[in-house]
């Protein structure tokens, strides 16, 4: 299990992307889950997040991010972001340390389909610019095409 | 003059015959240059496929689905018997059985190796075990010349028994549960293929190239197609994943949105 979470909150804001007419999404390409991306997100509902990480679960079936974010109001949530497999994000070079608590990520994917504070998170951009692609196998990704 | 072509043919086909035999003496010589590949073998003789592989993956060529889990060409299938038993599982709307794997339900086989995850084989003289990263999935397969089971349950991942037909492993594998064929849902929910508990998989598992093995299953299922088809796919070996090796994989741990319902962290 990890360590204790992060107290540090660095809100920063959050913006949900509603789906748009001209947006097409597809499915992302050599990727791996334990599940159908549809059984548990909402390609309709994309979102991109900006935040501290508060925690980190480097964990199957799936990794878990979690991200306190502001949203426009100035209300603080956190929010939780599913990627792959550990296994699989490592061979991808993306190792246990990537994601640490008191980084400031941008997170790209889309939301639980029972509306909670949770989503995949197919894209972590760090606030140098670099990004890794941490979605499991058939996650969406924001800027898929068909 | 019919005699004179006759004679121009023969002359004609003994050139070509001739010019044939040096083709062929050509290729040979080539060949010689470059030695027969010949497969690792064990002490005793046999092919060895011991050591760290990719999964199973598609020809050049053949249908891929929306994720990297390897998925049947749907142009390899028999025609499905008329009145046989449904190839897909109908929705119900209940996430258990829609998609039971987001409850942690095992893949099976052949949908467990061909899902996109490192898998390590380990041979000796009496088994080939092959341990695939995703479920952390192992089938223990028996060489030693033993019949199938008997008076036991269907399973998830059947009743392998392996021999040796030259240097081709051939494994035959029954007593399945009615399950999930492979991963294509994810690419169409709407296409759930199952097979059957009467089905008949057999892989035929030989090297074809360095560090390539040609791996093919045939799936043999009387209830739901008219007849056997078969699908080659390569596994590719992966010597540099090796050091890490395979890593636990322990579905329960952290599944937090099974059905779409996500609990709380």
């Amino acid at each position: 299990m990890e360590g204790p979470i992060a107290t540090e909150v660095h809100v920063l804001k959050i913006r949900i992307l509603v789906p748009v007419v001209a947006f097409v999404l597809a499915a992302a390409g050599p990727l791996v889950a334990h599940h159908s991306f549809a059984a548990e997100f909402d390609d309709q509902k994309p979102i991109k997040a900006t935040g501290v990480v508060t925690k980190v679960e480097w964990q199957n079936p799936h990794v878990w991010f979690y991200v306190d974010v502001k949203d426009e109001n100035g209300k603080v949530t956190n929010w939780g972001f599913a990627g792959g497999a550990p296994g699989q994000l490592m061979r991808r070079g993306i190792s246990n340390k990537a994601i640490q608590p008191g980084m400031i990520i941008t997170v790209e994917g889309f939301r639980a389909k029972d509306g909670s504070n949770n989503a995949s998170g197919g894209r972590v951009t760090f606030a140098d610019g670099r990004n890794v692609f941490t979605a499991g196998s058939e996650d969406r990704t924001p800027d898929a095409k068909k | 003059m019919k005699y004179f072509v006759a004679v121009f043919a023969a002359a004609l086909l003994a050139g070509m015959a001739g010019s044939s035999s040096l083709l062929h003496a050509q290729s040979e010589g080539s060949s010689a240059a470059a030695p027969a590949f010949q497969p690792p073998r064990t002490p005793a003789g046999k092919p060895d496929f011991t050591g760290t592989y990719q999964w199973p993956k598609p020809l050049p060529g053949d249908e891929i689905g929306h994720s990297n889990a390897t998925i049947f060409d749907r142009r390899k299938f028999a025609p499905l018997k008329e009145g046989g038993e449904a190839f897909l599982e109908p929705r119900t709307g209940d996430p258990r059985h829609d998609e039971p794997r987001d409850f942690c339900m095992p893949a099976g086989f052949p949908a467990g190796p061909l899902s996109g995850n490192a898998m390590q084989l380990f041979q000796t003289k009496d088994y080939l075990v092959m341990v695939h990263e995703f479920q952390r999935m192992t089938r223990i397969i028996p060489l030693d010349g033993r019949p199938h089971q008997t008076g036991i349950e269907p399973t998830y991942y059947g009743d392998p028994v392996g021999h040796w037909d030259g240097d081709t492993l051939v494994v035959e594998t029954t007593n399945f549960k009615r399950w999930m064929m492979d991963d294509y849902f994810y690419t169409d929910p709407k296409e759930y293929r199952m097979h059957s508990d009467a089905v008949k998989f057999t892989e035929h598992i030989k090297w074809k190239g360095p560090g390539v093995i040609s791996y093919t299953i045939t799936d043999d299922d009387p209830k739901i197609f008219t007849a056997p088809w078969s699908q080659e796919f390569e596994v590719i070996a992966k010597p540099e994943w090796a050091a890490q090796g395979l890593f636990e994989y322990v579905c329960e741990e952290n599944n937090r949105c099974p059905g779409g319902k996500c609990t709380v962290p």
